[in-house]
Order: structure tokens, then C-alpha cells, then sequence
């Protein structure tokens, strides 16, 4: 029996926050001395462990609004919020890879040939796979609307299947993306070109990565029947940083593919 | 080969181990509904929806209350569940701040621009009333 007579959701007392901390902290320690040792042996436990720690704190959050329903009126518009300033934070994040690319590319100095593409550089088409990647992030976007709606509606087989169907595209894309990765004629080394194409297309394959397991946790919650039809704020939040993946990736396209032809 | 022996998996998988929507890509009929929100929420989230339902804006007593008249004898009557509650008074429209006190169940306070209040019993999500 809920004895509160507040709307307000005073979490229990959890360890995760504090144990999420420490692994994110070890992450990025390793990752530095990656690079500056080759050894990516604590970055890789310092992941391992976020993983971990990440996934205990979002089960929980979880459990405690379908199973313990404390998401009232109240903390689902303050969830709502939250996702939206955090999604704010990444735009900023990705701002500043922009400001960076621009900063080289608009005027480019002499060590690059005063041209960008710096001179020795072959720019990748961007009317081959970048395109398709495009198209299939685009795609994608219709699909994942159309399986909200499916939910709305209670349509099980619509929600499912265009879930899916987004999830496949979105595992698709970073694939794509791999392969290109693999076949490029240049790598991060090369120039600042390299430097700034692969920082922005790298943590935007990351964000891609994340959505996609996002999607995916959301579709297995509505198959475990956690969501009804007015209140799945866990699909919501994967559908809004899904279209902020999307938009990312129309403005990397254009600057950094197309513009740099 | 591969399909066949998934499509077989899917077909036979107990709810919830291939939660992730293989069952409708293989044919295994779901059913074409979903939870009531009503029959799906729990807890403090139902209790909120059934207040909603039953016509009160304002389960948890939180809105803003108008001033009334405001005096001694009629002091503006503010609901709470607890014996004490915070308040805060805008004096008036051009207030710059908004003046805090604590009210006690029982004894009138007054604002420093004259207002009068008082903490009465309140109808709040713990009621009884509500509680069905």
C-alpha cells in the first residue's frame, strides 16, 4: 500500500549511480592509457563494468514503474524533461565535433594544400554507401513511427514487426558503417580530415549503437507486456534518441561526405 | 535451414524467452490487444489514474490554491494530510519573491502582508474515501 501522499518518486537507496561512476571513470582512464600504452585491458573492464552497472540501474528504474508503479503524472513529465535535456547534452557534444571540422575545413591552412579535401586524400563518395546508410536511417525513422503507432492502437503484430524492422536497420547501418570503416583509404591519422571525420562518424556510430540496443530493450519490455497504451515512456525516450541519431547523421552526411567531395 | 530451425525455436518458445517479437515474424497469431492502462498500472500510478477517473484534478493536493478573503476569522483554508505543511504566499501579482512558512494543523498563521491561513484535514491519495 503506497503511504505517500505525494506525487514525488523518492528512490530507494541504490548503489548503482555511485558503482556507474566508478566504471565510466575507469573507462575513460583505460581509454587514455590505450592510447597511450596500446594495452586496452582497463578500458575494456572499465566498458565491461559500465555495462553492467548501467543495466542494473535501468532494470531497476524499470521495475520500479511497471512493477511498483511509482511513475505518476508528475514523474513521467519530469522523466520526459530529462530525456530531452539529455538529449540537449548530445547535441552540444556533437556540436563541438562540428566546430572542429569547420574550424579545418572552411579554411584549410597550407600543410593541407589549402584545399579540402586536404591534398592525397580521396574523399568517399558520398553517393554510394553514405547514401544507402542515409536512406536506411530515413527508413528507419518511418518505421519505428509506424510501431509507436501499432502500440497506440494495441496492434501487437504492427508494433513487433516495424520494431524489428527498425532494429534490423539500425544493426544494418553500423554495419555498413564498419565496412566502410575497414575499406577507407584513410584513417584517423591522416590529417585532420581523418581526425575529425572518424571522431564524428566514430561516437556517431556509438550513439547509433546505443539506440539500437535501446530500441531493442523497448521491444522486449512491450513483449513482456510492461507498456500500455498511453503510458511507455521507455519506447518514447528510444524513439526520440533514435530521430536525434537520425538528424546527427543528415548533418554528418551533408558537411562531412557531401560538402567534402 | 537456418530460418526453419529458427521459425521451429519461435514457434515453440515459451513467452518469454525470444522477447523480442520472433514470435509474430513466425507466424505464432498474437493477440490483437494490450494491456487496459486502467488494469496495467500498479501502485501509486493506479491509485493517481482512478482519483483522475473519478473526477479529481488534483489527487495529491498540490495545485496552487486562490486566496479567499483572507481575514482572522476567515482565513484562506489550506488542505494537507500531515500535521504540518510548507506554504508559500505571493503577497501580490508584482511580488518579487514569494514568502515561505510552515502551517501547523490547528493554528491560523498569518502572512507579513496580512494574509490569513489555515491547515485543515485534508482529501489526499492516502483518504480513505479513496481507497476502494
Amino acid at each position: 500500500m503506497i503511504n505517500q501522499n505525494h506525487p514525488f518518486h523518492l528512490v530507494f537507496n541504490s548503489p548503482w549511480p555511485i558503482f556507474t561512476g566508478s566504471s565510466v571513470l575507469t573507462m575513460l582512464i583505460g581509454t587514455v592509457n590505450w592510447m597511450c600504452t596500446k594495452s586496452p585491458t582497463m578500458m575494456n573492464m572499465g566498458l565491461l563494468l559500465t555495462i553492467f552497472n548501467t543495466s542494473q540501474w535501468w532494470r531497476d528504474v524499470s521495475r520500479e514503474s511497471s512493477y511498483q508503479g511509482y511513475h505518476s503524472n508528475l514523474v513521467m513529465n519530469g522523466l520526459r524533461w530529462g530525456m530531452i535535456l539529455f538529449i540537449t547534452s548530445e547535441i552540444l557534444f556533437f556540436f563541438s565535433f562540428f566546430w572542429s571540422f569547420f574550424h579545418s575545413s572552411l579554411a584549410p591552412n597550407l600543410e593541407l594544400g589549402l584545399m579540402w579535401p586536404p591534398l592525397g586524400i580521396a574523399a568517399i563518395n558520398p553517393f554510394q554507401v553514405p547514401l544507402l546508410n542515409t536512406s536506411v536511417l530515413l527508413a528507419s525513422g518511418v518505421f519505428v513511427t509506424w510501431a509507436h503507432h501499432g502500440l497506440i492502437e494495441q496492434n501487437n503484430k504492427i508494433m513487433n514487426t516495424n520494431m524489428m524492422v527498425t532494429v534490423v536497420m539500425g544493426l544494418y547501418f553500423t554495419s555498413l558503417q564498419a565496412w566502410e570503416y575497414w575499406e577507407s583509404s584513410y584513417s584517423m591519422s591522416d590529417s585532420s580530415f581523418g581526425s575529425t571525420f572518424f571522431l564524428a562518424t566514430g561516437f556517431h556510430g556509438l550513439h547509433v549503437l546505443v539506440g539500437t540496443i535501446f530500441l531493442l530493450v523497448s521491444l522486449m519490455r512491450h513483449n513482456l507486456n510492461m507498456y500500455s497504451l498511453n503510458h511507455h515512456l521507455g519506447l518514447e525516450a528510444s524513439i526520440w534518441y533514435w530521430h536525434f541519431v537520425d538528424v546527427v547523421w543528415l548533418f554528418l552526411y551533408s558537411f562531412l561526405y557531401w560538402w567534402s567531395y | 535451414m537456418v530460418f526453419a530451425v529458427i521459425r521451429a525455436v519461435a514457434q515453440r518458445a515459451p513467452c518469454n524467452a525470444l522477447t523480442i517479437g520472433a514470435r509474430t515474424l513466425f507466424g505464432v497469431k498474437m493477440p490483437k490487444y494490450g494491456p487496459d492502462p486502467l488494469d496495467l498500472a500498479t501502485g501509486l500510478e493506479k491509485k493517481e489514474m482512478m482519483a483522475r477517473a473519478a473526477g479529481n484534478d488534483d489527487p495529491f493536493e498540490i495545485a496552487a490554491v486562490k486566496r479567499g478573503v483572507g481575514t482572522r476569522e476567515q482565513p484562506t483554508e489550506i488542505p494537507s494530510m500531515a500535521d504540518s505543511r510548507i506554504i508559500g504566499c505571493i503577497c501580490n501579482e508584482d511580488s518579487l519573491y514569494v514568502a515561505y512558512m510552515t502551517l501547523h494543523m490547528g493554528e491560523p498563521k498569518r502572512c507579513e502582508c496580512g494574509h490569513w491561513f489555515n491547515l485543515v484535514p485534508g482529501n489526499g491519495i492516502t483518504h480513505p474515501s479513496w481507497i476502494l
